[in-house]
């Protein structure tokens, strides 16, 4: 018996998480006349595909998609590339006077930066180098934004790796770096691959940075784009719907499938890191 | 393995390197809204002809602005033609940010939507050309009025009366406003404000805001919004419009874009029942606000010429009489005059009288500043918490701070 | 020399590109940043944006709503989210299919976040309204958003609703994480539900709750996306928190000078904030 509450209380919650998402891909494919007829309607309607047809039809959205997908993507990779070495350097190497975990903590601090303190000098910065309204200044933002994630995360995991493995490799004659990619990379998979979903899913998500850095559809990501569907007179509600769902739906589909490296990856960083 | 993973991330930033087409190009930012679509049509159709690659921001009002003035002060370049609503002309004119009209635009323009367009107003060199000319209208529902013996409303206390009348005999509200703090409270209050005979500015400059004139325009808001649906100090725009949709209101001051709507039966309840006024007047003859849509060129776009054939292209009688029947109020006086669109728009007649004599918002850099500030007053004091008096005295600093501030 | 610096340093080249980049687009912009708070309009240096900071009223109501924001929404997000926890690791069987669904909302992108509560408070054609309709109550005096009085708590509800799973999430990975043996012994010895989770759980879950009311005091302080796409920080000023505040005074008012100095008195508020809250928690770090 107490064990059939707990189960509807779960259910409740899980309803009440999962309602309003589903309202939204209802509103996505629902006629105008249907969209806000009253009672509302959450099952019995007739569905149309005209909206996601009307989002994609003018190119810009694709643009915007595109835009969004090529810099989560890239910039996830740059952060990793330059986070990894970083990480393992402060786990693993001697470090004299506790500097790695100075070095640590001052890197993380810098996530704690509000963005709105450096948007304004990033701005001027990135006009000087001719990076505004471009992908690859938004690319370095947003490598610089998860950085001291990455490092954060697989300092933890690192940690975890028992020293013999590498000390095997190197005896066997590998340089260290080729320890860390042949040999203990292999071993953080799990851990890697939660931390890579969390860079791209930030990066994907992100929207100040990218509402100022961009002008026009050339660098334009998403988030920004589907903001700018929101007028002061008429709101374009299925054309708004579609494009959400659309900006959601590799978030949610990425984090479905990576759910148990998600939370075991988060223990891990934030029980032990 | 680790071999096959390095070559993606390099196709990668090659891709996100993108490079750019060498066709000639023509970057326009539009505002995201009828008036937008509008020259979205246009851009398309001259886009095709002129074998341009065109591309088009479409962005909501308020983020329009700071995207435009964001570009015109870093002279970044990225906009080749903007469309601005005429109260950001003088802030966005400064430091020559916008590039001077070459040639001179022909007397079929209306003056009152010229005059904004020079900077100084209404003497100066002409910095953009006006692409919708709106100014307000009085929407009310003659049905009702007719019902009850009332005659077109002509002053304000006509207004309120009938307000009182219809409220009390039939199941509706007898006026709407819209009186979200900032632009929406501002933008509805100021023919209220300027037929009581009050001013922002005094002639010296000095912003006038604790006057009586001031006091009683805003009780008179006040008594107006008791037979308003509860809420209006939230509304904005669609929810005023909305309410006369719904035929849950009788009477409001509105914008001509709205028109087409009111007489959509797949949208109004109120097809055909509602007529269009002149502003009311009370101390002062009423006047209307002016609210036209600019077309300006800023000084860094790199397609300066291009930019101007496409400016005066559109605005063109032809091009205003197409925009016209696409929802945008024309700012030519023949586009007006068309016997074609005057039987298409049985409001075209109001709206020439309205937009002839038509004022615009101060002409001052701080207007948005200033709008906010005094939206931020005027609501609270429709929310009851502080008094008209001190609302318009506390307003009245704020405006001069801002000022002095900008000096 | 390379050689004895690099046996007492080996992890420096390792660690140093990531250090480049921060130095460059972190710390630079920071330093850049301090300077364009203490300069005027002319170029000169002044204090007077620091000083117009001690008067400005507008900065100590968006300031006001920020903390209360902070604190209504982190009380209820943190009760609901250990409630969560504890329910969904209690659970016999399907942890897994309850811990996927609930973590949905925070995964999100703020804006869509936003695009889906306008829908949902929309007073006219939102789905909240049209239930209350439905259902043969009158909402037209719920205006949700659009009311000054109730703008901030409804922003408030879309943050609960997206955020809780955070909360959700970390403390589940803690539960997780703590051995079970003393919840075995203790509750062989006979002690009450309630005892063990005050004696033996809460303590041992000590370091993760700090470091969960940590991480979801800072990002609630910084609060932007939400609250722009919702309502722009109205009606008027109504859910205007710091970061609206600074951005309109950047974007809109184009002070950049004054928009500096509100964001660094900010930032040195937002860390004495955490300072406080580690105190609170008496725990080391």
């Amino acid at each position: 018996m107490k064990a059939l509450i707990k189960y509807v209380l779960a259910a409740l919650a899980l309803t009440a998480a999962l309602a309003p998402v589903y309202w939204l891909f209802t509103i996505s494919i629902k006629r105008e006349i249907d969209q806000f007829a009253s009672p509302p309607l959450w099952f019995h309607f007739q569905p149309t595909w005209r909206h996601y047809a009307a989002s994609f039809s003018d190119g810009s959205f694709a643009r915007y998609l595109w835009n969004s997908a090529l810099v989560a993507s890239v910039s996830t990779l740059a952060a990793l590339a330059l986070g990894v070495p970083a990480a393992y350097g402060l786990a693993r190497l001697r470090w004299p006077g506790g500097w790695s975990a100075k070095i640590g903590f001052w890197i993380l601090s810098t996530r704690m930066l509000p963005p709105i303190v450096t948007i304004v000098p990033l701005f001027l910065m990135m006009r000087s180098a001719g990076l505004l309204n471009s992908r690859v200044g938004l690319i370095l933002i947003y490598t610089a934004f998860n950085l001291p994630f990455v490092v954060w995360m697989m300092q933890g995991f690192f940690r975890e790796v028992p020293r013999e493995l590498e000390e095997a490799a190197m005896l066997d004659g590998d340089s260290r770096m080729g320890a860390l990619l042949r040999v203990i990379l292999p071993v953080v998979r799990p851990g890697l691959a939660a931390t890579a979903v969390f860079c791209v899913i930030v990066a994907w998500n992100e929207f100040l940075f990218a509402l100022i850095m961009t002008q026009t559809g050339a660098s334009t990501t998403l988030p920004v784009g589907i903001a700018s569907r929101v007028t002061q007179y008429e709101i374009n509600w299925g054309a708004m719907s579609a494009a959400g769902v659309v900006a959601m739906a590799p978030v949610l589909i990425f984090a479905a499938a990576a759910q148990r490296y998600l939370v075991r990856g988060l223990s891990l960083g934030a029980v032990k890191g | 393995m680790i071999r096959g993973w390095r070559l993606l991330p390099c196709a990668l930033l090659l891709a996100a390197c993108g490079g750019t087409g060498s066709r000639p190009s023509l970057t326009i930012a539009i505002n995201a809204g009828v008036e937008g679509d509008a020259l979205k049509a246009a851009a398309n159709e001259w886009a095709a002809h002129n074998s341009t690659r065109l591309e088009i921001v479409e962005l909501p009002y308020a983020n329009l602005f700071e995207k435009e003035l964001l570009d015109l002060t870093s002279r970044t370049g990225a906009y080749d033609v903007i469309m601005m609503d005429d109260p950001w002309f003088p802030r966005l004119v400064e430091n020559g940010s916008l590039a001077p009209l070459e040639r001179q635009p022909d007397a079929d323009f209306l003056t009152s939507c010229l005059d904004v367009c020079r900077e100084p107003y209404r003497t100066g060199t002409y910095y953009a050309l006006p692409y919708v000319g709106n100014s307000q209208l009085f929407f009310y529902r003659k049905d009702l009025f007719d019902r009850y013996g009332l005659a077109e409303p002509a002053t304000w206390d006509d207004v309120l009366n009938a307000a009182r009348k219809i409220g009390a005999a039939e199941k509706m509200y007898g006026y709407v406003m819209r009186a979200a703090p900032g632009n929406a409270a501002v933008t509805d209050f100021m023919p209220l404000y300027w037929a009581f005979g009050a001013e922002v500015f005094d002639a010296s400059g000095r912003p006038a805001l604790a006057t009586t004139e001031a006091f009683d325009s805003l009780r008179f808001m006040l008594e107006l919004g008791k037979y308003s649906p509860p809420g209006y100090t939230g509304f904005n725009a669609d929810e005023v419009s909305a309410h006369l949709l719904q035929s849950t209101a009788a009477m409001s001051i509105n914008w001509p874009a709205w028109i087409a709507a009111m007489d959509d039966p797949a949208r109004s309840k109120a097809v055909g029942k509602i007529a269009f006024a002149q502003m009311p007047s009370a101390r002062r003859k009423g006047v209307a606000e002016l609210g036209a849509w600019l077309l300006a060129i800023p000084a860094a776009s790199k397609n300066r010429e291009r930019a101007a054939n496409f400016l005066f292209w559109a605005t063109e009688a032809a091009q205003l009489k197409q925009a016209a029947l696409r929802g945008n109020p024309p700012t030519r006086r023949s586009v007006f005059l068309d016997p074609a669109l005057r039987a298409r728009f049985r409001s075209f007649p109001a709206q020439l009288a309205s937009l002839e004599t038509a004022r615009p918002r101060p002409r001052t850099p701080h207007w948005n500043e200033i709008e906010n500030a005094f939206g931020l007053y005027l609501s609270r004091a429709n929310a009851g918490s502080v008094s008209p008096e001190e609302a318009m005295r506390r307003a009245e600093r704020e405006i001069a701070a801002i000022v002095q501030r900008g000096k | 020399m390379t050689r004895s610096l690099q046996r007492t340093w080996p992890g420096v080249p390792w660690v140093a590109p990531a250090i480049a980049l921060l130095l460059a687009l972190s710390i630079y912009p920071l330093l850049y940043a301090i300077q364009v708070s203490f300069t005027g309009r002319a170029g000169e240096f002044t204090f007077s944006h620091y000083v117009r900071l001690t008067q400005d009223k507008l900065f100590l109501q968006a300031l006001g709503q920020t903390l209360l924001y902070t604190a209504v929404a982190l009380a209820i997000e943190f009760v609901l989210g250990f409630a969560l926890a504890l329910l969904v690791d209690s659970l016999p069987r399907g942890r897994g299919f309850f811990r996927a669904g609930l973590l949905a909302p925070m995964l999100l992108p703020p804006v869509v976040v936003a695009v889906i509560w306008r829908l949902i408070y929309n007073p006219q054609f939102g789905v909240l309204n049209g239930t209350l309709r439905a259902m043969g109550f009158n909402p037209d005096a719920l205006t949700w958003t659009s009311g000054e009085s109730s703008a901030m708590a409804s922003v408030i509800l879309v943050d609960i609703w997206e955020w809780t799973p955070f909360l959700f999430l970390l403390l589940s990975a803690g539960l997780q994480a703590i051995p079970q043996e003393p919840l075995e012994a203790a509750r062989m010895d006979g002690a009450s539900s309630w005892q063990i989770f005050r004696d033996i759980l809460l303590p041992l879950l000590k370091p993760v709750i700090l470091l969960a009311i940590l991480l979801r005091a800072m990002d609630l302080m910084r609060i932007f996306d939400q609250i722009f796409i919702l309502t722009q920080g109205g009606p008027g000023f109504a859910t205007e928190t710091i970061s609206l505040y600074i951005y309109r005074t950047a974007f809109r008012f184009f002070n950049f000078g004054y928009a500096a100095a509100m964001s660094f008195l900010g930032l040195a508020l937002t860390i004495v904030f955490a300072r406080w809250l580690m105190r609170l928690m008496k725990v080391e770090r």
